[in-house]
């Protein structure tokens, strides 16, 4: 074949391709909000494919393990959420009960605190915070309601997730078989590198999230703090997130204890137990759990977080961990494949030994 | 009667043909079927068609392939590295590149599929999970392959000896 129309030949290859990748891309950028339910679904589907797995290698077709696995957690859910909702309407009703008197004290304290401090620096009465906390005040009950909407991907995300996880592996297999056959080894080969280190990542940071929120829960009732299961669920949640659990637990449970208690001890306390869970979680929890996964360094996961709120707001933030995994992984390949496959280091030399065969 | 039924419908008779196939491979002799499980686990499958190129030789190798089902050649370029020389055929039940589970080193044949084939594929990051979480399945490989190089340097050795 003449050189001319092997170039053609090449280039031409690309071009199908080339026009369904513009056109996905396209697509996504139009209907952005219809794909986001699609990407958390995606994500769960990712992170419970080893379970379905553990069952298919050991016999059972794919279909009843997801089934199954969709019906044993439903048992276990609807029990566990009765559970928490028998909890928290307890603590609910008594946060309604006793709102009015805290939401006083929580006015009187801030409005005495504003005098002082209005008193001693003048500058601060321009600033008006006093209108600032009655504006955030009202903006609360709002910020609740638009959260409202994304309830609905309660329903959505594990219905769309059934079906990737039963069809999942069909499409990722014919995936496979599609690769250009000679680069197949290493396409797998960085494939199985950032599965390995992000799916490591992803169930490390859901156990350590459970076995928080569990800690906290228990803590806090021997504290005996008011709403601890509602407190417990909110630093569960948050532990998704590096370092805000014990954070936000910190904050939280402290003023609960000021409006409850009314002393200090009880506030020292729950600093101690936080700050407790804090070590625990550095020394036991993370080097046992999270020893397969990705090493982020705490400024690069302060970055990342940052920057995922810049970029996409709550999701943002919850997202930009795991991307960053993906992108220290992909650097980290990138680097090995320019020593070893474009040769920037000098050839790797075999293992030598000068003893003979004997 | 529709007990069995049911359980014939849940379970995968192609799964218990693929840990009895890996049972009777080489490598894996001694692992009991329990524990084969793991290594299934640890497997990538993928079909190549008659005629293409699994790996050529000089790639980086970063797996080995146990042949499933079909055949493939492997080929050596000649010194000159004009024309490749067919050097073995490997058939079903039977492994190759597995220096790739111990160095990260260049490919020293080329592979190609003689005919529609399925392979396993396992990789060396998979290996070394394997004997992080798993020392007992893991020792057995690796004793194994430590078996298989020690009988690729005596045939080597012994070969000069016999011409």
């Amino acid at each position: 074949m003449p050189l001319d129309a092997q170039h053609k030949k090449s280039y031409a290859q690309f071009i199908l391709p080339s026009i369904l990748a513009a056109a996905a891309v396209y697509f996504i950028v139009l209907a952005k909000g219809a794909i986001f339910p699609f990407v958390l679904s995606a994500a769960l589907a990712y992170i419970l494919n080893p379970l379905i797995s553990y069952f298919e290698v050991r016999g059972i077709k794919r279909a009843y393990a997801v089934a199954g696995f969709y019906l044993v957690i439903g048992v276990v859910l609807s029990l566990g959420v009765y559970l928490l909702f028998h909890l928290l309407s307890y603590d609910l009703k008594s946060l309604q009960q006793e709102w009015p008197t805290y939401a006083e004290r929580l006015q009187v304290y801030f409005t005495n605190l504003n005098k002082k401090l209005v008193s001693n620096f003048p500058f601060l009465a321009s600033v008006g915070l006093e209108q600032k906390l009655q504006h955030l005040l009202e903006m609360v009950p709002q910020l609740l309601l638009s959260l409202l909407p994304a309830l609905s991907l309660l329903f959505i995300v594990p219905f769309i997730t059934f079906f990737m996880l039963i069809g999942g592996s069909s499409l990722i297999d014919y995936l496979i078989d599609h690769l250009p056959s000679r680069y197949s080894e290493l396409i797998l080969h960085v494939a199985s590198r950032i599965d390995g280190s992000l799916g490591n990542y992803l169930r490390g940071i859901l156990t350590e999230a459970f076995v928080i929120f569990l800690i906290a829960f228990t803590g806090l009732v021997l504290l005996d703090l008011n709403y601890a299961a509602v407190i417990a669920v909110i630093i569960g949640f948050s532990s998704l997130i590096p370092y805000l659990g014990a954070i936000v637990g910190a904050v939280l449970s402290s003023i609960v204890a000021y409006l409850q208690f009314g002393a200090i001890l009880p506030i020292i306390k729950i600093l101690a137990f936080f700050t407790g869970i804090r070590f625990f979680d550095d020394w036991f929890l993370q080097p046992y759990i999270m020893k397969k996964a990705v090493d982020l360094n705490p400024a690069v996961i302060l970055l990342a977080l940052m920057a995922g709120a810049e970029i996409g707001g709550i999701w943002g933030i919850v997202f930009s961990i795991p991307v960053t995994c993906i992108l220290k992984e992909l650097l980290q390949i990138a680097v090995e494949l320019q020593e070893t496959e474009f040769r920037w280091k000098p050839k790797p030399e075999p293992t030598r030994i000068s003893i003979p065969y004997t | 009667m529709g007990f069995l039924s049911v359980f014939n419908r849940i379970y995968d008779e192609e799964i218990l043909g693929k840990l009895d196939f890996l049972k009777n491979i080489g490598l894996f002799e001694g692992i009991k079927k329990g524990q084969l499980i793991h290594v299934l686990e640890s497997l990538q499958e993928r079909t190549y068609l008659k005629g293409e190129t699994i790996f050529a030789q000089g790639d980086i190798g970063r797996a080995l392939f146990i042949v499933y089902s079909g055949k493939v050649n492997l080929s050596r370029l000649d010194t000159g590295g004009q024309k490749g020389e067919l050097i073995a055929e490997v058939n079903p039940g039977e492994f190759f590149g597995e220096m790739a589970l111990l160095e990260e080193m260049p490919r020293t044949a080329s592979a190609h599929a003689a005919e529609d084939t399925k392979v396993f594929m396992l990789f060396k990051i998979k290996l070394d999970s394997l004997l992080y979480s798993r020392p007992r399945v893991g020792v057995v490989i690796a004793t194994h392959l430590a078996r298989i190089l020690s009988a690729r340097l005596r045939a080597g050795l012994e070969k000069p000896a016999a011409n």
